[in-house]
């Protein structure tokens, strides 16, 4: 009963409810378009804010408190696509170079994912490490390099050469305006601090459940958009979709615990984990392994798994948070 | 009113292809070029350009006909297998023909 509960809230969160708007709006066919630096400004926005506060949180808590867990989540980034690679090549039969990409954008991570993540448990009044912006920070790249040397590896007779393969990727996943707009607010708030965040939260911290709300407004129309390309990418990556988001889920909750982080923090470090990039990731695989089929891993990432994730997995993983801390009967 | 031919080439490519394209152009010897960022639709799906990295964009730019020629050469070579793009060259006559 409390996990249909949970579901409720999530499902009734203005967020939430934005989203499906947007679904319905690209499904009905209206007009409504955002303007594409809209997108852009949207997008900057969420990063920095998120950053900056996590930034706070860092120096708040010390770094003796964050740098264990963080070294965990990006651990796990990197391991994910070890065992979603062969599944995907050999359970679903994909060629190499695109279970190499997929794999990749399954081991990176999702912003809007966790941000999504972040107010369902502020509106459940739910505790966490608000340090934990610092795992996404660090979770996004480690991915997507992995991701390109099993593409490399895969094909080594055939395509660019895997130095300069090697330095696109490595520029992408590391200095791209995602991974650098997240990781240079995060040490501006860091060197601030609280001072700092009491100065700019008027900007920062009031407007962003309404910002928030506008970007997923947009992104259930772009989500929606690559609806139709869902008959194109086969049974099999819907069932990969939502099944590795909620076995990473799992995974990402049972490491949280083990490196100390509470329910909250836990269930975030699981997000995260279940989330899939759908912006620095794509970029980077159409850079460093333009054979891969971009369908594949737009669609997988964009149309299947963050929409179930931010309906459906959120109050899935808090549920699996608290019956592993022991707090459901 | 006296004026020279030079070849316009036009590429219509990924967004995310920016970066290499415009490095192909000014080794090739291109001075200069225009872009614009355009949406539409095509073999490999339409682009509705709704984020940056997944449109498209336009690239101008005039060039001398030997240089026309290496630089559609290097891009059938570099982009044609990999990227969604569309190249082609069109006759034109410029003003100051040291400018490009």
């Amino acid at each position: 009963m409390e996990f249909f509960e949970a579901i409720k809230t999530n499902l009734t969160s203005p967020t939430i409810l934005f989203f499906v708007l947007g679904v319905v709006a690209t499904l009905v066919k209206t007009d409504l378009r955002f303007p594409e630096p809209l997108y852009l400004g949207l997008t900057m926005y969420l990063l920095v804010a998120i950053g900056f506060k996590g930034g706070v949180a860092v120096s708040a808590a010390g770094v003796s408190a964050v740098w264990l867990p963080a070294l965990a989540a990006m651990a796990l980034g990197a391991i994910i696509p070890l065992w979603s690679y062969p599944i995907l090549r050999f359970v679903g039969k994909l060629p190499a170079v695109d279970a190499a990409a997929i794999c990749a954008h399954y081991g990176s991570v999702s912003a809007v994912t966790f941000i999504a993540a972040v107010s369902y448990l502020n509106e459940l009044q739910q505790p966490y490490e608000k340090f934990a912006t610092a795992f996404l920070a660090v979770m996004e790249s480690p991915a997507i390099i992995v991701g390109v040397v099993l593409g490399k590896l895969a094909q080594r007779r055939s395509g660019s050469p895997f130095k300069s393969v090697m330095r696109v990727a490595l520029h992408e996943g590391l200095l791209g305006r995602s991974v650098f707009l997240l990781l240079g607010s995060l040490v501006v708030g860091f060197l601030c601090g609280q001072r700092g965040l009491d100065a700019t939260a008027g900007f920062f911290v009031t407007p962003f459940q309404g910002v928030l709300a506008l970007f997923l407004l947009e992104m259930g129309m772009v989500a929606a958009r690559r609806f139709g390309d869902l008959r194109k990418v086969g049974f099999f990556l819907v069932a990969f979709g939502v099944l590795m988001p909620i076995m990473h889920g799992v995974i990402g909750i049972m490491l949280g615990e083990l490196v100390g982080l509470s329910l909250g923090g836990a269930m975030l470090l699981g997000t995260l984990a279940a989330s899939a990039s759908y912006i620095a990731a794509p970029a980077a695989m159409r850079l460093s392994l333009p054979e891969a089929n971009p369908t594949l891993y737009l669609t997988s990432a964009l149309a299947i798994t963050f929409p179930f994730n931010i309906t459906l997995g959120l109050p899935l993983y808090y549920a699996v948070a608290r019956w592993w801390f022991g707090v459901t009967p | 009113m006296k004026t020279f031919p030079m070849k316009l080439v036009t590429v219509v490519c990924e967004a995310l292809a920016r970066e290499h394209l415009t490095r192909a152009l000014t080794e090739e010897g291109a001075h200069g070029y225009t872009m614009f960022t355009v949406q539409g639709a095509g073999a490999k799906g339409s682009r509705v350009a709704d984020i940056e990295e997944f449109g498209n964009i336009q690239i101008e730019v005039i060039v001398p006909a030997p240089v026309a020629e290496r630089l559609m050469e290097r891009l059938q070579r570099d982009f044609l297998p990999h990227f969604a793009v569309i190249v082609y060259e069109t006759e034109v006559r410029v003003l100051r023909q040291d400018k490009f």
